[in-house]
């Protein structure tokens, strides 16, 4: 009797344990959508407990008269929300296309960006990813954005993502012409660049779009049809491409 | 941007403002209240507060505070955020009356996700603020633009202006001035108060860490180190450790990036309601921490949890071949002695497990001193000793030989009777030493358990050790406990007859077998020519054992003397170790850089480590990895497996299995595009395991090559 109860206890523990260890896995939440009136043809996550309640771009200044970059941007967005979003660049239906919107001082987006660029490295092709400068958080965080787009016009977007996103920084223009060296960019063309209407409107552009999808912070994200706000996880992430994969809705194919 | 509390002696001030004004506000009824509208956001709830209601005549300063409610989840930030982040900043434009603000920061709380650090605030923070008037005793208008960053899964600016009116009168807010002398009382101070004084402080010349200590004669309980180096230089996760009676605290901090002239270093310590932010002057060279521990003492269920495991562990082993044969002449003892009694049963069996947990014991007794020494200690280590190897070698051969009826074992009488005297029970020390044995003769048999617990040993506290080793002990005794718990067990058992001596034949063939598996063992560690020597001589230890017509002594003697010869031999004889790999083709040898040139250009690669004395190896080898489908997933030309063989000791490869926190084998990873940091393997493999885990390797989109 004595052996019984000591290989039921056994058994007991071993049943605890597998059931603390595995169960849990099996029960992931369901993702749900709620489609958007605006933009058409978008949806969300349902229930994401961020969705209301901030003023919409606190950081940035609104200026009282009309803005010819906003009227501008929005033209853009209107005419082809789609090239907008995603790039210019035709890509085969096959190809899952997602638009990250971060800000070089959010904590969260250096790990949803490092994610997303795993994500994409590792697709051989099958996804692609473009990216949203969204500076929110003050001056240091619009410089940082301005200098990544122009680092991008001297082909070298990627390496400047990665520097900034691994170490921590104030955005000087001492800091971005060492980093300029470092990368053997021109700091020259990177300075005069940064203060190009081109780059203006391509941030409000970016601006209009995140306005247009109710984004009130950083990191957010367009994968396919479905609008994301906020840092999600790798299981979600990788679930929603595989959503958007399989059902192939037609929004911007 | 950046403030510090150039002061101290002005957080005093206002904490001694802040009481006198308590002190008052008994008795006096409110009227207005001194708080001004809340900015409401899902992020927070923010309002400005002061201690007093008004203005009261002759005042020339306010004690006031920004008072942020934070939601479950939302956090901000402290002056230094740390990786990333932004402080909270309060423009005071649009105020009237006021000619400076000056603003405290309490002591952060650290917050780490995803491997970056950040300091800040969540739940509820006081930022007191010491304002000053113009005009003394004047009514004043506190106008607030605040700036601040919150996040929780998503980072959002929160941007909103406060303002509060402030008429003249007299008055205290009981409410508001507790909750601004409670934070008030959170901001560091320089020491004096908060009893901490740093000690020392060293930058590395390659700015790659900062060492810090500190001494509190209070004693610190849960300290953690905020360290400022400018904005762009930030520090990683601190290695804290204290010592002499907690009165020490010694921390090393990585420096995760800097550039440019390092500023003054300003260093807050923080343990518990106290804070200090001191100056300190660089010292010339780092401190020595107290002790050394590269692990993070772990909580008490963490360690029931693993002494179970070692428990489980220890009782699998008995099924192992190694451990079945003396488990077995154990129970055959119990057989031929039915005449016994019972209490003499118990004990013999009682005994055995002593044995086993005392030599369990040994082993936690040795791996600490080998600890103490900085050596490198692993499960089956033993292994690898040609020494160790000779030596089991000719006690399982003895004993075999005596199982088959070569020659009797037997103590000199002169032992027999002194051991008789001392307890009565003759034979007890050899059911001791029968225990001991099977412990013993389990080390080679890394059950699945065994790797976790035993790993968790080495890095853990000597408690732990003692812990886990005596678990192990428990386990691996457990079956004689039950014999002795229910001596019933064995009157059930056949009668001694013929069978017995069949079983003899048997357990000695068992025992054969064991030292034939070790000379495997050892031609794999020390050639073919040891393994020769040690034969010879245990054939020759064997003959002079028979010759029964010898004198005792003499035989003994001469026993003894060859039995040493046995054991130099493979020192002697041992062969240089061969360069060559495995048989097996496609194995490519370890070669830890290889791993992430290859992954780099889009390879998969399965790493085994693997050593001939590794019985789970041979079965993983076998059973897995050498039949399809895993042989064929192998040999795809996108996979490159790599074979670590640790069959004899080697530095490189032991390192690379502590990278894991392992000590012990088998082990196996596989590394790919989509695992740059490896795939770690169940120590027992499974096909489907491999599969998934080569597949999981190559990432999603299996057709082409990651960049």
């Amino acid at each position: 009797m004595n052996r019984r109860k000591v290989v039921a206890g056994a058994a007991v523990v071993a049943a605890g344990y597998g059931g603390y260890r595995f169960v849990p896995a099996l029960f992931g939440p369901r993702i749900e959508f709620e489609t958007l009136d605006e933009p058409r043809g978008f949806r969300r996550i349902a229930g994401g407990r961020i969705s209301t309640g901030f003023a919409p771009f606190a950081g940035i200044s609104s200026a009282s008269a009309p803005d010819p970059l906003v009227e501008r941007a929005a033209r853009i967005v209107d005419d082809d929300i789609c090239g907008a979003l995603f790039g210019a660049s035709k890509t085969g239906s096959d190809v899952v296309r997602m638009a990250s919107f971060s800000d070089y001082y959010c904590p969260y987006c250096r790990v949803q960006t490092k994610r997303l660029s795993t994500i994409e490295s590792r697709s051989g092709g099958r996804i692609s990813v473009n990216w949203h400068e969204l500076p929110l958080l003050g001056d240091g965080s619009q410089l940082a954005a301005k200098a990544a787009l122009a680092a991008r016009r001297q082909g070298a977007y990627a390496v400047f993502q990665e520097r900034m996103m691994t170490a921590s920084f104030q955005t000087t223009p001492a800091y971005l012409a060492a980093v300029s060296a470092s990368l053997g960019l021109d700091y020259d063309r990177l300075e005069a660049d940064m203060s190009s209407p081109d780059i203006d409107l391509e941030l409000h552009v970016t601006a209009e779009l995140a306005r247009r999808f109710g984004f009130i912070g950083t990191p957010a994200l367009v994968i396919g049809t479905t609008a994301v706000q906020g840092e999600i996880g790798e299981r979600v992430t990788t679930e929603l491409i595989k959503i958007e994969r399989d059902e192939q809705r037609g929004t911007c194919a | 941007m950046r403030r510090f509390p150039e002061g101290q002696f002005r957080t005093a001030v206002l904490r001694r403002v802040v009481a006198g004004a308590l002190a008052l506000a008994i008795g006096s009824g409110g009227v207005t209240a001194a708080t001004s509208d809340a900015h409401r956001s899902p992020a927070l709830v923010a309002t400005l507060i002061t201690a007093e209601k008004g203005v009261a005549p002759e005042a020339t300063a306010i004690s006031a505070g920004l008072d942020l409610t934070i939601s479950e989840g939302w956090k901000t930030y402290w002056r230094s955020p740390g990786e990333v982040g932004i402080p909270p900043t309060v423009d005071w434009t649009g105020s009237t009356n006021v000619a400076g603000v000056e603003f405290l920061w309490p002591a952060p709380t650290r917050f780490t996700a995803f491997g970056i650090e950040n300091f800040g605030y969540h739940d509820e923070v006081v930022f007191p603020l010491r304002i000053s008037l113009l005009d003394a005793g004047k009514p004043a208008r506190l106008n607030a633009k605040v700036n601040l960053l919150v996040c929780s899964e998503i980072c959002v600016p929160d941007d909103f202006t406060l303002t509060l009116d402030m008429p003249v009168a007299t008055g205290i807010d009981a409410a508001a001035a507790a909750r601004i002398s409670d934070f008030a009382a959170r901001v560091p101070d320089d020491g004096t108060a908060s009893g901490i004084e740093i000690t020392s402080a060293f930058v590395a010349a390659d700015r790659s860490a900062l060492t810090v200590t500190a001494r509190s004669e209070r004693g610190f309980a849960a300290p953690d180190i905020f360290p400022e180096l400018g904005s762009q230089t930030t520090f990683g996760k601190p290695d804290i450790r204290l010592g002499d009676g907690n009165r020490l605290m010694w921390a090393k901090l990585p420096i995760l990036g800097s550039a440019g002239d390092l500023p003054a270093l300003a260093v807050t310590i923080t343990d518990g309601a106290r804070a200090a932010t001191v100056e300190p002057a660089l010292s010339d060279a780092a401190a020595a921490p107290p002790f050394l521990l590269d692990r993070i003492v772990p909580g008490v269920s963490e360690v029931a949890w693993i002494a179970l495991i070692a428990l489980l562990g220890g009782l699998i082993l008995n099924a192992m071949p190694c451990v079945l044969p003396v488990l077995s002449i154990k129970l055959a003892s119990a057989v031929k002695a039915h005449g016994q009694t019972r209490t003499r049963l118990r004990a013999g069996f009682l005994m055995s497990a002593a044995g086993v947990i005392a030599f369990m014991w040994i082993l936690a007794a040795a791996t600490l001193g080998a600890r103490a020494l900085g050596l490198s200690v692993g499960w089956g280590l033993q292994f690898q000793n040609p020494l160790f190897l000779a030596a089991m070698v000719v006690v399982l051969a003895l004993f075999s030989a005596n199982l088959y009826g070569a020659f009797e074992i037997s103590l000199p009488a002169s032992w027999q009777t002194r051991l008789a005297r001392a307890d009565g029970q003759p034979g007890l020390s050899g059911d001791f030493v029968s225990g001991a044995f099977a412990a013993v003769l389990a080390t080679p048999c890394s059950a699945p358990f065994l790797g976790t617990a035993v790993a968790f040993a080495l890095s853990g506290r000597p408690v732990d050790i003692v812990v886990i080793f005596t678990a192990l002990g428990i386990g691996l005794a457990l079956p004689y406990l039950l014999v002795a718990a229910a001596p019933g067990m064995v009157q059930r058992l056949p009668r001694p007859g013929r069978w017995m001596v069949w079983l003899r034949l048997m357990l000695g063939s068992l025992l054969a077998l064991t030292a034939a598996w070790l000379f495997w063992v050892m031609q794999g560690v020390a050639g073919t020519a040891a393994v020769a020597g040690v034969a010879a001589g245990i054939a020759a230890l064997v003959a002079i054992l028979s010759l029964r017509r010898l004198n005792q002594t003499l035989r003994l003697g001469a026993a003894l003397i060859l039995a040493a010869a046995t054991l130099a031999t493979p020192a002697i004889l041992r062969e240089a170790p061969s360069a060559a790999i495995g048989p097996e083709t496609g194995w490519v040898r370890f070669e830890r850089r290889e791993i992430a040139r290859l992954v780099s250009t889009g390879k998969v690669v399965f790493v085994d480590v693997t050593a001939d004395w590794c019985l789970t190896c041979k079965a993983n080898k076998a059973l897995v990895l050498d039949r399809d489908p895993v042989r064929s997933a192998l040999a795809e030309p996108d996979v490159v497996p790599m074979l670590a063989d640790w069959t004899r000791s080697d530095d490189a490869i032991t390192r690379y299995l502590e990278s894991f926190g392992r000590f012990g084998i088998p082990f196996n990873a596989v590394y790919g595009p989509a695992a740059p940091d490896g795939i770690i393997l169940p120590e027992l493999l499974s096909s489907e395991a491999v599969l998934d885990a080569i597949d999981g390797a190559r990432g999603m989109g299996a057709t082409a090559s990651g960049g």
